[in-house]
């Protein structure tokens, strides 16, 4: 009881000792405590400005062809100007002004998946985890059978019936990543619905679609946050990859996968129209990739250890 | 353990139904009916049209369609390429060798420097080497593997000519195959033969060398990423603790105690790249015109060579359910309390 009474001497310095952050000043310190992850955000913020304002950042427009430059080198090599910074691909277009319109393209492409994977991933798991006898085995057989196909032959699979194109690309690779959404709903939405406060909240007369969206759904985000950063790393590299196969966006739309489908043929001659691409496709992948793991260590502690 | 093996087949054979339902489906969802697509932009006379329909079974209702196709399947009959006339399964048959060989050359390269840069890592924690291996393993991890390859084509066959550019084997040696794994075939036929075939067996290894490598980046990532984690996990344990006080030496601590217990979610994670595997040499076939099951589907599609690509992609899907439940019953017998729990 000594305690009690003489704690209100005490209160005001408890009360900053114990005053907890804002939500959004602990999650950036959790965030920008990894070096990584803050590097990868930088460099996202870069190219997505870089997306934005494609049309009056861009030198030229991506699809003109200067038949008087075919192949012309970077700028700081030997033979280059700086008319082409960053040197001309086979058919005199400026490489630069590709991958910049480029990017608007991959990040739409992640952006569009992502998103179409993620709504109907969550309402089937939400669904699955609130009816687990029937319905809920039912899904889960189902997305069995989705992941059982390697995702790139599935995406593969489906560009053939569907024909290629920048909509069916997209369609594609939502598809691929709906399973792992409807799993990682249903597990987390399972281990939330044995918590007390689900069952309060039934007492308390809520509707299901209330227990499903406002109760369950939120204290299931963190983990579904940090998935999704990760598959619109993958959405990239799997729409890059269609594009390479001549399955993805078609040219003469500047996709960086579609640009090294032809840069087969220059590789002897011109490593630029091969490399820059190519290095940065891997450089956005893994900022992605590197905000992926801040995240999860701002978000999920739980997940730290996973690897 | 028998009971435990039957509850997994029967997880798997739903499974395997809903993938013949999806190839089934796949011909039938492509815009125009299949015999339109066969003969491709020609016009077609209706009567021969209503001919070809029936001679395919294709005016039947789709379910009768559907208890055909599996009737197919179970009898063993998966069509013919519309493009070379021969059996889907022949084809498969002769061309799988070349896609396991790479998938099994790249998953040696990705295990055997994967567990020993995993290892390292996990003992060095927190060293340049540590960071090194990790920021290389996310690195591996975020590749696009068709521009890797691309760049090593670049780098070593192109400026270097140390290796070639594409292919199996030189065009110079003419080699029976007997297994259908070019090393093993080219060997035997240097050791029949050694004045005519000499070099046989390093030049198919040279062939082998950088896509057994753009197939197994991806997979060394992850392997190296698990070793590390998982060991040190381990490395936490008592029993660890136990065997460095008994005095026994590091590396029979870190090799016997840690790594045997550390390699239980690593098995996992090797299972699991099959997919990753397969999906994989659809890209590495491609770049370096690697004969084998990835190149032929791709082929099969860009031809609208449909037969190919519907039971391709079963053959595929299979063989990965095949090799999941194979690991998963490895696994039941490595770790009993999975094989007992409900």
């Amino acid at each position: 009881m000594a305690n009690v009474q003489a704690s209100p001497v005490a209160t005001a310095a408890d009360e900053v000792a114990l005053s907890y952050p804002s939500p959004l000043k602990e999650f950036w310190q959790g965030f920008s405590h990894n070096k990584g992850a803050v590097a990868g955000l930088i460099f996202m913020i870069a190219i997505a400005v870089s997306a934005l304002l494609a049309p009056w950042l861009a030198p030229y427009n991506p699809i003109e062809q200067y038949r008087d430059a075919i192949l012309a080198p970077p700028a700081w090599m030997d033979g280059g100007t700086s008319r082409f910074l960053f040197g001309t691909d086979e058919l005199g277009r400026d490489l630069l002004s590709r991958l910049i319109h480029g990017a608007r393209l991959s990040l739409l492409i992640g952006l569009t998946s992502v998103v179409m994977a993620m709504v109907p991933g969550v309402i089937l798991g939400l669904i699955a985890a609130f009816f687990p006898k029937v319905l809920g085995s039912l899904i889960m057989r189902l997305m069995d059978i989705m992941m059982a196909l390697p995702a790139l032959l599935l995406a593969v699979a489906i560009v053939a019936i569907l024909g290629p194109g920048l909509i069916n690309t997209m369609i594609a690779i939502a598809i691929v990543a709906l399973p792992a959404y409807v799993r990682l709903t249903r597990a987390s939405a399972m281990t939330e619905l044995n918590r007390d406060y689900v069952t309060a909240s039934r007492v308390a007369g809520a509707g299901l679609l209330r227990l499903m969206f406002v109760c369950v759904l939120p204290n299931c985000m963190a983990p579904l946050i940090v998935h999704a950063t990760m598959s619109f790393s993958s959405a990239i590299l799997e729409a890059a990859a269609l594009g390479f196969l001549g399955l993805g966006v078609q040219p003469p739309t500047p996709e960086w996968g579609t640009m090294l489908a032809s840069a087969r043929d220059y590789i002897e001659r011109a490593w630029w129209v091969v490399t820059l691409p190519g290095v940065t496709i891997l450089l956005s992948v893994l900022a992605i990739n590197l905000m992926g793991d801040g995240l999860r260590d701002a978000l999920d502690p739980k997940l730290k250890r996973a690897a | 353990m028998f009971s435990f093996i039957l509850r997994r087949l029967g997880l798997l054979l739903p499974t395997f139904f809903g993938i013949t339902l999806i190839t089934f489906g796949l011909i039938r969802l492509i815009p125009g009916d299949p015999v339109e697509v066969m003969v491709g932009e020609r016009t077609l006379d209706p009567q021969m049209h209503a001919d070809a329909m029936h001679r395919l079974g294709l005016d039947k209702p789709i379910y009768l369609q559907y208890v055909d196709y599996l009737h197919n399947l179970a009898t063993g009959h998966l069509g013919e390429s519309l493009v070379t006339k021969d059996s889907v399964w022949k084809e498969f048959t002769t061309l799988f060798p070349a896609t396991l060989e790479l998938a099994v050359m790249a998953m040696l390269f990705a295990a055997v420097f994967g567990l020993l840069a995993g290892v390292i890592a996990a003992i060095k924690r927190g060293s340049i080497f540590d960071h090194g291996v990790m920021g290389l393993a996310l690195t591996g991890f975020s590749m696009p593997i068709f521009w890797w390859g691309l760049i090593l084509i670049m780098f070593f066959s192109v400026k270097l000519g140390w290796t070639p550019v594409s292919g199996r084997l030189d065009l110079a040696f003419d080699i029976a195959p007997r297994t259908g794994f070019m090393l093993i075939d080219a060997w035997l036929a240097e050791a029949a033969d050694p004045s005519l075939n000499a070099g046989a067996f390093k030049d198919a290894l040279k062939h082998l060398i950088l896509p057994a490598i753009v197939l197994g980046t991806i997979p060394l990532a992850v392997i190296a990423r698990m070793t590390r984690s998982s060991m040190l996990e381990v490395l936490r344990e008592d029993y660890v603790r136990t065997a460095r006080a008994k005095g026994l030496s590091p590396a029979r601590v870190i090799f016997i105690h840690t790594l045997r217990n550390a390699m239980i979610p690593v098995l996992t994670v090797m299972g699991l790249q099959v997919g990753t595997l397969m999906g994989g040499a659809v890209l590495t076939e491609t770049i370096f015109s690697w004969p084998g099951i990835g190149k032929w589907l791709i082929d099969a599609i860009s031809r609208r060579d449909y037969p190919v690509v519907q039971n391709g992609i079963l053959m595929v899907a299979t063989l990965v359910i095949l090799v999941n439940f194979i690991v998963d019953i490895l696994y039941g017998i490595a770790n009993p309390r999975i094989r007992h729990a409900k």
